[in-house]
């Protein structure tokens, strides 16, 4: 595997903020890229039913090629992929994000290392999510990312605490810090570390969902466009795991 | 064949000794012999030297635990054999012995060999003796400047750090001595000419070569072990993305169709953890080293719990050095720790099953853990008092410990957490360490 050229990624990580209106109830199209056919025949069957699967991927070209072709509206994106220039699911965002505007992407690994996690979120995916997650689940987290969430598992909460120093208590002053944390965006995110759900994080916290969601969006934001250095660390030193 | 670290010159005749099983002083009296023979058991010798890697070497140069077959094939080999040599029974003893004693006294014997040359010299033109200066001087300057190349080579090949710069000022100076030495006897020599001069320059560069032969061989060969152990270990990296993509993956899907109660989901788990620790204990380089911090002491417990219960366990942990480090004077604060927290996890394991959520954070307050489950939750004062589990597994060593814990209902009502706080200084008990909510304490609500 190869260093993915990350020079260009502030302008491109940019996901599209607000979905539009008709992502609602209706069918969810998605696409599922992975290079494991079992593994991709597995989810199809699980998902549920108002999803509707428009294509499978098994290579890098192949999914850039489809999603452009396709225009889902979420991409089930395995973070390991062959082919391409071996940036795996980060080059499939890089290269098909800017072509298919209304497609949002949600990263499925079976890794759990945090520069994988960390390389494909700031390439752009709007979520993360470990492959054992039940067909339920993923359906649920493919909603939510196209509502416009974002989703975040236990483990990235860790991750963006550890990322951020939010443990070491840097906290942001003002909301246009990019490289660190609000101290309530570190409440929520060690909430959802915990297993919390967003609706258990909001009435711990005596907020409402949408606030939360709103926090965990913010985090989101600031992990794809800051440049601290533990975070490009992170993305640059791209090992194996 | 290997040359032990342990050894008087180069450790050829205890090698070889080894090798063969002929005792070792047998092995040098026939070196010394051949040597007799028209040097030709010096050139043996020599020859040996530099071709028979270094034992220590060897053994550094396999890192892979599933060489350990071949490791330990190395240690019986070296050790086995046992002979009557005075160096061989040492041989596998540890390295810093074995750096210490190895320490050739080539040097040693090259100086004193100068300084007898002068001395003797100088007695001998003072009993009158017609002494051949010219050739003496440049002897002794030979002497030296051997002697002290012989030194910073073997300083390069112990691995001792030093300035680069200096090392090879001084390198330079030793090898200007050499040449200056063996020019000397060209020049002082009587009626140069033509072919002396040729011939002085030949054994300059002649000098030098073998000046340095050793060092430039020992730089090859290096070279060559870490060729070897980058390709192995770029045979390991392939063997893990394989492993990864594959197997991983396979695991995953089982666990996902099984369901996370199922027999073959929990099996798949253990087994995922099992390779997932084994490729990141490989290529973090850590192999062998226990785990010794908390986190990867919950996650092994928690490994434990998933074999016995109908549980998933997801450990997060978050904060640099976590570990024992956060309380360097106590070491029993972690330990209670790790001791309690197996017995919450054990309980939601036990009453709660499904899916509970290990958090563990290592800030500058202290450790903090928390075990959430989505069970029935319980009432601490519902709890028989025989009942020892919570109250003194849990509650009463976190205070032994000058910890905390507390038990109250999960979000949103439903379950148990469990939250266990051990301050930054155990001893002290900081005001502003444990705001998250001592409220609720020990009792739940349910």
């Amino acid at each position: 595997m190869t260093t993915p050229d990350l020079s260009d990624n502030g302008e491109r990580a940019q996901s599209p903020a607000a979905p539009p209106a008709s992502a609602g109830f209706a069918a969810l199209s998605v696409l599922i890229v992975d290079d494991h056919s079992i593994f991709r025949s597995g989810l199809r069957a699980e998902l549920d039913d108002d999803i509707n699967v428009l294509g499978e991927a098994a290579t890098v070209d192949a999914a850039i090629l489809q999603v452009i072709a396709l225009q889902p509206r979420v991409v089930l994106l395995d973070v390991h992929l062959p082919g391409g220039r071996g940036g795996g699911g980060a080059e499939v965002i890089r290269e098909a994000a800017p072509l298919a505007a209304r497609t949002l992407f949600l990263a499925l690994s079976v890794s759990d290392a945090a520069d994988d996690v960390v390389n494909v979120i700031r390439a752009g995916a709007r979520g993360y999510i470990t492959k054992s997650a039940s067909g339920a689940e993923v359906s649920d987290a493919a909603r939510r990312v196209a509502e416009g969430d974002a989703v975040f598992s236990p483990r990235l909460a860790g991750f963006v605490l550890d990322a951020f120093g939010a443990v070491a208590g840097e906290t942001a002053e003002t909301t246009e810090e990019l490289d660190r944390l609000s101290a309530r965006e570190t409440e929520v995110m060690r909430l959802i570390a915990r297993g919390y759900s967003y609706k258990e994080v909001s009435s711990t916290l005596f907020i409402a969902v949408k606030t939360v969601e709103t926090h965990v969006s913010s985090v989101l934001r600031k992990l794809q466009l800051s440049s601290r250095h533990e975070l490009t660390a992170w993305a640059l030193e791209r090992k194996l795991l | 064949m290997a040359r032990p670290r342990l050894r008087l010159v180069g450790g050829v005749c205890a090698g070889f000794a080894e090798h063969t099983g002929i005792p070792l002083p047998a092995v040098r009296l026939v070196t010394v012999l051949l040597s007799l023979c028209g040097g030709f058991g010096v050139l043996l010798y020599i020859w040996l030297w530099a071709t028979v890697p270094s034992a220590e070497r060897q053994v550094v140069a396999d890192p892979l635990p599933k060489l350990s077959l071949a490791r330990s094939g190395v240690a019986s080999f070296l050790a086995a054999p046992g002979t009557t040599g005075p160096t061989s029974p040492a041989a596998p003893t540890s390295r810093a012995d074995a750096a210490s004693a190895r320490a050739a006294p080539v040097t040693e014997i090259l100086l004193g060999l100068a300084l007898l040359a002068a001395g003797s010299a100088l007695v001998a033109s003072r009993l009158g003796a017609d002494i051949p200066l010219a050739v003496v001087v440049p002897a002794i300057v030979v002497l030296a400047g051997t002697a002290l190349a012989w030194h910073q080579f073997a300083d390069i090949r112990s691995g001792a750090a030093q300035q680069s710069s200096a090392l090879v000022a001084r390198i330079l100076a030793a090898l200007l001595l050499v040449a200056v030495g063996i020019l000397l006897f060209f020049v002082t020599g009587t009626n140069p000419n033509a072919w002396t001069v040729i011939l002085a320059a030949a054994s300059v560069l002649l000098g030098v070569a073998v000046v340095t032969a050793p060092w430039l061989l020992r730089l090859w060969s290096d070279l060559a072990d870490e060729r070897t152990a980058r390709a192995r270990e770029a045979e390991r990296a392939d063997i893990a993305a394989h492993l990864h993509d594959s197997v991983l993956q396979t695991l995953a899907l089982i666990q996902q169709k099984a369901g996370p109660h199922s027999d073959a989901a929990r099996l798949a788990r253990a087994q995922e953890r099992e390779l997932r620790e084994w490729l990141f204990t490989g290529t973090r380089g850590g192999s062998g080293e226990p785990a010794t911090d908390l986190g990867a002491a919950l996650r092994r417990i928690a490994g434990e719990i998933e074999e016995d219960f109908a549980v998933h366990f997801e450990v997060v942990t978050v904060g640099a050095g976590v570990g024992s480090g956060v309380n360097p004077n106590d070491a029993e604060a972690p330990e209670a720790l790790v001791a309690a927290a197996r017995e919450a996890m054990l309980n939601a394991a036990r009453h709660a099953g499904g899916a509970v959520s290990v958090y563990l954070e290592t800030g500058a307050r202290g450790v903090e853990l928390s075990i959430t489950d989505r069970g029935p939750g319980f009432l601490l004062d519902q709890i028989p008092a025989d009942r020892l589990g919570v109250r003194e597994s849990i509650l009463g060593r976190m205070r032994r410990a000058g910890g905390n814990a507390a038990v109250r209902p999960g979000p949103g009502g439903t379950g148990t957490e469990i939250l266990l706080t051990v301050p930054a200084a155990a001893t002290v008990p900081s005001p502003g360490t444990t705001s998250t909510d001592q409220h609720h304490s020990e009792t739940s609500v349910q």
